[in-house]
C-alpha cells in the first residue's frame, strides 16, 4: 500500500456549500431578524399602537362632546363628516413620530454602543449594503405598523362618530389616504433618525438631535419675529409631514403646498440625512 | 495567507503600525505578540477593513478583505468580545451573522455545541460573562468555515478548560491548513500555541521568526559554575563576549560560553567543579528583552 496519506491543503476557502455567499436579500434577511429579535423594537412598535389608539380615543370623544350643543355634524356634508374621523383618527401620529424617531436613532446607534458594528460591518464590508438593508427594514416595518396604528385608530373613531352619527367611509380616498399618509410619515421619520443616528453613532445625541429637529425647530422659528423665519417653518420636516396626512380633507393646507410638494420636503430632509450617513458610514474607521 | 505591505495607520500625531511588511502563512499558528499599545489590534482591524490604512495595505488571499464576494468564508475574526448587541440572544446574534451569507441554521447550531454555548444561547448576551462572550466571539468567527481566522487575545477572561479548548481549537484549525493570526500580549501563551511570531513594539515589527528561534535568539543561556577555585575560574573564562557575575563566594553566573566549554577549560587547568548547570532562557526573559525598548506603558518599580 502506498496511499498518500497527507491531505491535501486547499488554498482559498474552505467552506463546504459553495452555494452560499454575501447577497443583499441576505443582508435584508440579516437586518429583519436583528430589528425583531430587540426588545426596544416590540417596546417601540407597541408604543406607537397604543398612542395612536389612546390619542384617536381622546381626541373622537372630545370632539363628539365639543359637538353636543353644537351644529348637528350628523347633517354636515360627507366630506367634512370624513373629515372630523379622520383628523382624529391621525392625531396620534404626532406623538407616535417621537417614538419611531427614538427607535430609528437605536437601530444604528445601539450598534455602536455595543460594539455590535464591527461585527456587522465585518459580515459587509463594503459597508452601505447594510445600511441600505437597515432603511428598507426599519422603513417597511415601521410602514406597516404605523398604518396598523392608523387604521385601528380609525376604527375607535368611526365607533366614537357612530354614536352622534358622524360616519366616514374608508373606501372614500379622502379617508384612506391620509391614514396611509400618516403611517408613510411614521416610516419616514424613523429612516431620517436612521441617517442622523448614523452620523453621529451615540443614542443621547442622536435623539437630542432629532426630537429637537421634530419638535423644537418648528417653536423657535415661530418665536423669531422676523419674515425669513416664518418663511421657512413650513420647510420644517415636522411641518411638511403632518401636512402630508391633513392637507387632503382641508381644501388647501395652511401653507398651500399641497400633499405632493409635501410630501416632497420630507423626502428631502430624509435625503440629505442618507447621503450624509452614507458618507460619514464610509469614510470613517468603524 | 495574509499579505500586509508597508501597512501603516496613524491617528492624528500618533502613528499606531508604522510601515509593518509581513506574511501569515497557512498551516500554522502564526502567534502576533507586543505588549500592549503596539499596535496589535490596530493591525487586525485593518486587515477586515473596519480601520482604513494611512499608508501600505493589506490582503488575505490577494484580495483587500471587502473585495471578496463571501468574506466570512474567508475570513472568522474574533476582534473583541464586545461586538455583540447585548440586547440579543446569543442564537439570535449568530442567525443575523449567517443570514447575510446564507448559511443556515445548520451551521448555527454547529457553531454553538462546538463553542459548548448550548446552555445559554436563548439567553441575552448583556448576561454573559467574560469568558462566554469570548465563546461567542468565537462560535461568530466560525460560522463561515472561514479559510483564514483571526483572532485577537481569544483566551481573555476564559478559564483553565477555555485556555486548553482553545489552544487545541487554534491547533487543529491551523492543522487543516487554515491561516491562523492570534495575538496575545502574554508571551507563555503564544510558547505553547504558536508555531511562528511576529513581534510588534511602538507600531513596528521586532521580530518574525519561528518561535523556537525567538526564544534562542531572545537570550543568551546562562551556566551557574560552583567551584572551590572560582576567581581563578574567572579569570581563565574572561573574553569579550563572555560575562561573569560572581554572586557569592564560589559561585559564578557564566553568559557566552557553553557548560561543556567551561567544563572542558576547568579539565584542561585541572580545576575542580562542583555544579555545571546549564539555565536555559526563560520565554518571558526572551519577550521581555525583546520589546524592553518598545514597551509604550511602562510601570515604576514599586518602592
Amino acid at each position: 500500500m502506498t496511499t498518500m496519506t497527507t491531505a491535501p491543503t486547499r488554498p482559498g476557502s474552505m467552506r463546504t456549500d459553495p452555494t452560499t455567499g454575501l447577497t443583499f436579500g441576505g443582508v435584508l434577511r440579516s437586518e429583519w431578524i436583528k430589528l425583531r429579535s430587540l426588545r426596544s423594537t416590540i417596546w417601540s412598535y407597541g408604543l406607537v399602537v397604543a398612542i395612536s389608539l389612546g390619542m384617536a380615543l381622546l381626541m373622537s370623544l372630545s370632539m363628539v362632546n365639543g359637538m353636543n350643543g353644537g351644529p348637528d355634524a350628523a347633517s354636515a356634508p360627507a366630506a367634512q363628516q370624513a373629515g372630523l374621523v379622520v383628523d382624529a383618527s391621525v392625531f396620534g401620529v404626532y406623538f407616535g413620530q417621537l417614538v419611531a424617531a427614538v427607535l430609528g436613532v437605536l437601530v444604528i446607534s445601539g450598534e455602536y454602543s455595543t460594539g455590535m458594528i464591527r461585527s456587522t460591518l465585518t459580515a459587509v464590508p463594503r459597508r452601505l449594503p447594510a445600511l441600505a438593508a437597515k432603511a428598507v427594514i426599519l422603513g417597511a416595518a415601521t410602514f406597516v405598523v404605523g398604518a396598523i396604528a392608523t387604521f385601528s385608530a380609525f376604527a375607535v373613531s368611526s365607533v366614537v362618530f357612530a354614536g352622534i352619527d358622524v360616519t366616514a367611509n374608508l373606501l372614500d380616498p379622502a379617508v384612506f389616504l391620509p391614514l396611509l399618509g400618516g403611517a408613510l410619515y411614521l416610516s419616514l421619520v424613523s429612516l431620517f433618525a436612521l441617517g442622523v443616528g448614523t452620523i453621529l453613532r451615540s443614542s443621547a445625541g442622536g435623539i437630542a438631535a432629532v426630537l429637537g429637529i421634530l419638535l423644537l425647530l418648528p417653536t423657535v422659528l415661530q418665536m423669531i419675529p422676523a419674515d425669513w423665519a416664518q418663511d421657512l417653518v413650513p420647510y420644517l420636516v415636522s411641518i411638511a409631514g403632518m401636512n402630508t396626512f391633513t392637507s387632503t380633507t382641508a381644501e388647501a393646507s395652511a401653507d398651500g403646498f399641497g400633499v405632493w410638494l409635501n410630501l416632497a420636503i420630507v423626502l428631502g430632509w430624509v435625503a440629505a440625512a442618507g447621503v450624509g450617513a452614507a458618507a460619514t458610514l464610509t469614510k470613517r474607521d468603524a | 495567507m495574509i499579505t500586509a505591505a508597508g501597512l501603516t495607520k496613524r491617528f492624528g500625531a500618533k502613528t499606531a503600525v508604522d510601515d509593518l511588511h509581513f506574511t501569515v502563512h497557512p498551516g500554522r499558528v502564526t502567534g502576533f505578540l507586543g505588549p500592549n499599545g503596539a499596535g496589535k489590534s490596530t493591525t487586525m482591524r485593518m486587515i477586515v477593513g473596519l480601520d482604513r490604512p494611512t499608508g501600505g495595505s493589506v490582503t488575505v488571499n490577494g484580495r483587500r478583505f471587502a473585495e471578496h464576494r463571501a468574506p466570512l468564508h474567508e475570513v472568522g475574526a474574533l476582534l473583541d468580545a464586545k461586538a455583540v448587541h447585548t440586547g440579543r440572544t446569543a442564537e439570535n446574534h449568530l442567525l443575523a451573522m449567517a443570514a447575510t451569507h446564507g448559511i443556515g441554521r445548520r451551521r448555527v447550531r454547529e457553531v454553538i455545541e462546538l463553542t459548548g454555548l448550548e446552555s445559554v444561547a436563548r439567553k441575552r448576551v448583556g448576561g454573559f460573562s467574560l469568558g462566554m462572550g469570548q465563546r461567542l466571539g468565537i462560535a461568530a468567527a466560525l460560522l463561515g468555515d472561514p479559510a483564514t481566522l483571526l483572532l485577537d487575545e481569544p483566551v481573555n477572561g476564559l478559564d483553565p478548560e477555555g485556555v486548553l479548548w482553545v489552544r487545541r481549537l487554534v491547533r487543529h484549525l491551523a492543522g487543516e491548513g487554515r491561516t491562523v493570526f492570534l495575538s496575545s500580549h502574554l508571551m507563555s501563551e503564544m510558547a505553547m500555541t504558536a508555531d511562528h511570531l511576529i513581534v510588534v513594539g511602538k507600531g513596528r515589527i521586532i521580530t518574525d521568526a519561528p518561535v523556537t528561534e525567538v526564544i534562542a535568539n531572545g537570550t543568551s543561556p546562562r551556566v551557574q559554575v560552583r567551584s572551590p577555585q572560582a576567581s581563578r575560574l574567572a579569570d581563565l573564562l574572561a573574553g569579550p563576549s563572555v560575562t561573569v557575575v560572581r554572586s557569592e563566594a564560589g559561585l559564578l553566573e557564566v553568559t557566552g560560553v557553553e557548560a561543556s566549554g567551561i567544563g572542558d577549560l576547568a579539565a584542561a587547568h585541572a580545576l575542580a567543579i562542583h555544579e555545571l548547570t546549564p539555565k536555559s532562557a526563560s520565554l518571558e526573559e526572551a519577550y521581555m528583552a525583546l520589546t524592553a525598548d518598545a514597551v509604550e506603558y511602562r510601570t515604576e518599580a514599586v518602592r
